[in-house]
């Protein structure tokens, strides 16, 4: 089993009727194991209901999702509750931190949702790489942009999640910032071997990964392996994104 | 879980704080409520003047009734009088031989109006052991023209004092003073032989008897077995002794209970409101905990703890305020002569225990229903910056919302067939809750509607008028929060308020046009005084009106007992059916309404307990302002305390001052003309105090909504001054939409108040239309509208004062 998801002819149509829009269009694709996966499109293309899917955050209305083996499809909230708390990690482009739990608490949280005792090693193990050891404490308003980043991404790994998706993670940031949390999230591919997912419409974050995936109007047209941030951005323009 | 709550709220205070304010006060009101419950549960009121007898003997304070409960079965009910029974005097011989048995005192009790004094209770002297009494000075009464006054009496020894009885009126001389005075009352001790011919009116009875020693008790409990009397030990021989008090703590258990209940319906509508908009304001924040972890399960338990912590932490403090509440609210129904002044507040653990349990309880429930809405809360609405989309209200609550106005049409069709008022009253305020709750229910859809019609003339404003107006309109959630304690508080004001004046309204009508009378005597006059009257030249009718309250199996009656002779010229009851000419001995005549008719036969006890059957002659429509039943006078005069009332006179043409002539030898009375005659005001008071209690709890309710929901959007306003508005504009901005809001509660509550009192009027009435003083209602909404836009304005400006740049870069 070297696919970490795996998703076959997923459709998503949002409304009903003539209002129906389809955001995903019989998609199949498998993403690897260990790999550092970027999904990139237009605004529209479909590119975070594709992560949402791939995620068990909705449900497609017709296709499969298989995570790490699992198929997600039949499972109600709770059981994909259940699912994305042990199996899942989420960096959300903002609003990622409970504001009244300090940083250790937000890291820990989805292990105190699931009633799993704290590996105290483990928690200063992920603290240390994302560079927060000494920030334990400290509560997410007393943090800048990419340090709350930091903290998503340490809450994320915490769970030894199978994939690690990211929503936009660097969006909200400046440049030299983003460049940080793209290294560490390379790291953790690298160094973990930890499978991440990530939807960004920045082609120099597209450049850290190692593929590519292009959407549009809610299909797979292209993929890049090994990307440079010219040839992303290239293929972006021809997708019309910057026209 | 508990921890996580814990942190959250610690962190949010202010968000929890219009949560804890509501539940602050709902659990000061409840147990406030509760005290008064309490009280009437368990409260005995000590005696005075029967304090030195350790077993007394007297008229049981109770009416007993067989309830048929069909199927040959038969349940036994006891209701207190409110009338003194009187017992045989044999008794006291049965006593005597009583063995263990040392000594035996006899009582009379007669009432007295006695000049300076006011009303006062008269006494035998041989009675005086009861207390006992002792001389300080002067000597105890001998001859029939003597009497003994209490320590508190203004008189001094040898004053010649007059006094009206319902023998007439006398002259007497203070022979001497005792050494004791009463809290409670005032008493004058006559000569023995005197006060039994004063009270000649119950041949051969008396009002109680003393027995010592105390451990007779038993024995003349046995000895008395299966009679009429009732023998009373301890504080019980206060029962005996102040005849109202029984009826007094049931009055403080419905009062209690009603108040409660009101109050806690209204806690809950404003808890369910203050959560709603916490947890809206969270949402980003819960769907952030949904998307990374939480099931729905997890999340609505951590809003349920959330709310318990709350809840204890507001309840507890809450008790505590409400014991001091319920001492205020007790003390000042005493003032008000709803209870019996001497009936002590009852402070137990029961109602702040009870209090803090069912409010936090209802906090929890409340938290769950806000709860609800976030469970659905698809976690994807977490991610990206993008605004929550508004979801749309779910079907379970639009069903409820049509079940709840469904419900508050249902009750007013009760309500119309309701003609007593201890029916409507508790109902009338039930049926206005249920409309309110409806609207509450139905809010966003209700808000949509509504603010989309208010914001015409906002969107023609253009500039600051128009952002009020798309503010509203993108935001319909958050003002149908807003909308909802407004619209209660309106609604509940107006219906209660206006119940009032529309039972006050129509029966000082039926009474001004009832009384076609010239002139009114009062305000105790004894028989022969009326008497005096009818024999002035020129008098045609005269009519002896006396107040009772009687009681059937299911309902107590309010009753009047008038002297038939010439009834239709002094009176006016407006005769539905059957006629008044045969009034008299056996019959009596019911106001419409009260389920009997023309040769019905209805039996009932009389204030003292003593069982009747009448024969309904007539049914009349002025029942608001002269009472449930009318019936024979002398019928009444024998079962009250006090045989004297008010005397009309039909005297056209004949001077005042001939019937001033007539009453001179009865000093205290006065004559007047019926256009001045004073009115009679009941119980209004104590309803009003009611009322500004549940009022000022649906207006704090209001106000932290209000304030909640400014607090809230203070980055939105922050945004708005960098976007260059003044101060002025953005105050201006939250004016104009207050104002709509305002303007919508006051159209929803309108209608509810209007269509719960034309029910009630109905009921009560007779007629449709309620009676609404226009100053009255114009203050209510004038009221409701300051309050609303001081609750907007207080809190705009404490976040405006901060530099707006801080305010937007500071991070939720």
């Amino acid at each position: 089993m070297s696919e970490a998801v795996e998703l076959t002819a997923v459709s998503k149509v949002y409304g009903k009727g003539r209002s129906a829009v389809a955001a995903l269009r019989e998609v199949t694709v498998t993403l690897p194991k260990g790999g550092f996966t970027a999904v990139m499109g237009p605004s529209g293309s479909g590119k975070s209901t594709f992560l949402h899917c791939a995620a068990g955050l909705d449900t497609p209305t017709s296709g499969s999702v298989r995570l790490g083996g699992t198929d997600l499809s039949g499972m109600n909230e709770t059981k994909l509750t259940e699912l994305r708390r042990d199996r899942v990690g989420f960096v959300f482009q903002a609003f990622n931190l409970v504001p009244s739990l300090t940083v250790e608490q937000n890291v820990t949280l989805p292990l105190r949702l699931s009633r799993t005792r704290t590996d105290k090693a483990l928690l200063d193990e992920t603290l240390r790489r994302v560079g927060l050891g000494e920030r334990a404490g400290h509560r997410p308003a007393e943090l800048s942009g990419g340090q709350q980043q930091r903290v998503a991404i340490a809450r994320a790994l915490i769970t030894r999640p199978e994939v690690v998706f990211g929503d936009e993670p660097t969006g909200a940031l400046d440049t030299v910032t983003a460049r940080d949390v793209l290294t560490l999230l390379r790291e953790t591919v690298d160094t973990l071997g930890q499978t991440v997912v990530m939807v960004t419409h920045d082609p120099v974050a597209a450049s850290y990964a190692d593929t590519v995936l292009f959407l549009a109007d809610g299909r797979i047209v292209d993929s890049v392996q090994r990307p440079d941030a010219a040839d992303v951005a290239e293929r972006m323009t021809r997708l019309g994104a910057y026209v | 879980m508990f921890a996580l709550a814990f942190t959250t709220l610690r962190h949010r205070k202010a968000a929890f704080a219009g949560a804890f304010v509501a539940l602050f006060c709902a659990a000061a009101l409840v147990t406030a409520c509760g005290m008064l419950m309490d009280t009437g549960l368990r409260g005995k009121v000590a005696p005075e003047r029967y304090a030195g007898a350790p077993v007394v003997v007297a008229g049981d304070p109770q009416s007993h009734f067989l309830k048929d409960k069909g199927e040959g079965e038969f349940k036994k009910k006891s209701k207190p009088n409110t009338a003194r029974a009187w017992i045989p005097e044999s008794t006291a011989a049965t006593l005597r031989s009583v063995p263990g048995v040392r000594s035996v005192v006899t009582e009379v009790t007669v009432p007295v109006m006695l000049r300076g004094a006011g009303a006062v209770d008269g006494h035998g002297w041989e009675s005086a052991g009861l207390t006992p009494f002792t001389l300080k000075a002067g000597r105890a009464p001998a001859a029939g023209g003597e009497i003994v006054v209490d320590a508190g009496s203004p008189h001094r020894i040898g004053a010649k004092v007059n006094a009206l009885t319902s023998f007439g009126s006398g002259t007497y001389r203070v022979v001497g003073v005792t050494a004791q005075r009463l809290d409670h009352q005032n008493v004058v001790f006559f000569a023995t032989a005197e006060a039994r011919r004063l009270a000649s009116a119950h041949p051969g009875q008396i009002t109680a008897v003393g027995v010592w020693p105390a451990s007779a008790e038993k024995a003349v409990r046995d000895a008395l077995h299966g009679t009429k009397v009732s023998v009373q030990s301890g504080t019980d021989r206060g029962r005996v002794e102040f005849v109202g008090s029984d009826s007094g703590r049931v009055k403080l258990i419905s009062m209690g209970a009603a108040l409660g209940g009101t109050s806690l319906i209204v806690a809950v509508l404003a808890v369910v409101g203050t959560f709603g908009l916490a947890v809206q304001q969270r949402e980003r924040e819960l769907a952030l905990l949904r998307a990374v972890a939480a099931t729905p399960r997890q999340l609505r338990r951590m809003i349920g703890r959330e709310a318990l912590l709350v809840g204890f932490a507001a309840t507890v403090p809450g008790a505590v305020a409400g014991l001091f509440l319920g001492n205020a609210v007790h003390g000042a129904f005493a003032d008000l002569d709803a209870i019996p002044a001497n009936l002590p507040l009852v402070v137990g653990p029961f109602a702040p225990i009870v209090a803090v349990a069912v409010t936090t309880t209802a906090a929890w429930l409340a938290a769950r229903i806000s709860a609800r809405r976030v469970a659905r809360l698809r976690p994807v609405e977490a991610l990206g910056e993008a605004a929550l989309a508004p979801a749309r209200a779910p079907w379970p609550r639009l069903a409820a919302g049509a079940v709840a106005l469904a419900g508050g049409v249902v009750l007013t069709f009760v309500l119309r067939s309701i003609h007593t008022e201890a029916g409507s009253g508790p109902l009338t305020p039930v049926t206005a809750l249920l409309f309110a709750a409806g609207v509450a229910l139905l809010g966003p859809v209700l808000a949509r509607a509504a603010l989309t019609l208010t914001g015409l003339p906002l969107r023609a404003g253009g500039g600051v008028a128009g952002l009020a107006d798309a503010n509203l309109r993108t935001g319909a959630r958050r003002f149908a929060a807003v909308l909802a304690p407004l619209t209660l508080m309106i609604a509940l004001s107006s219906t209660l308020l206006f119940a009032e004046t529309t039972v006050k309204g129509a029966a000082r009508t039926q009474a001004q046009t009832g009384n076609v009378a010239d002139y009114v005597l009062g305000p105790a006059v004894p028989s022969p005084a009326a008497e005096s009257v009818r024999r002035v030249p020129g008098v045609e009718a005269v009519t002896e009106v006396l107040h009772t309250r009687v009681r059937g199996v299911n309902s107590p009656y309010s009753a009047q007992g008038v002297t038939p002779a010439g009834l239709s010229r002094t009176m006016d009851l407006d005769v539905t059916s059957g006629t008044l000419d045969g009034f008299g001995q056996g019959t009596m005549a019911v106001r419409e309404g009260l389920g009997m008719k023309v040769g019905d036969s209805r039996s009932f006890a009389m204030g003292d307990g003593t069982p009747v059957t009448m024969r309904v002659i007539a049914v009349y429509r002025r029942g608001l302002g002269f009472g449930d039943l009318t019936l024979p006078h002398a019928l009444v005069a024998a079962h009250v305390d006090v045989p004297m009332g008010t005397v009309l006179v039909s005297a056209p043409g004949v001077d005042r001052a001939a019937l001033d002539r007539a009453t001179a030898t009865f000093p205290g009375l006065r004559v007047q003309e019926r256009a001045t005659a004073p009115e009679k005001s009941g119980g209004s008071a104590v309803n009003y105090l009611s009322l500004g209690l549940i009022v000022a709890f649906a207006a704090i309710s209001m106000v932290n909504t209000l304030a909640m929901a400014v607090a809230g959007r203070v980055r939105e306003l922050a945004l708005l001054r960098l976007a260059g508005a003044t101060r002025r504009q953005v105050l201006r901005m939250l004016r104009l939409e207050t104002l709509s809001v305002v303007l919508v509660a006051t159209v929803l509550g309108t209608v509810i108040a209007l269509v719960t009192l034309n029910a009630f009027s109905t009921g009560m009435t007779g007629s449709g239309t309620p009676h609404v003083p226009p100053l009255a209602y114009a203050g209510v909404i004038a009221g409701a509208g300051l309050l609303a836009l001081l609750a907007t304005a207080l809190p705009a400006r404490a976040a405006l004062r901060n530099a707006p740049a801080e305010t937007i870069g500071a991070r939720d």
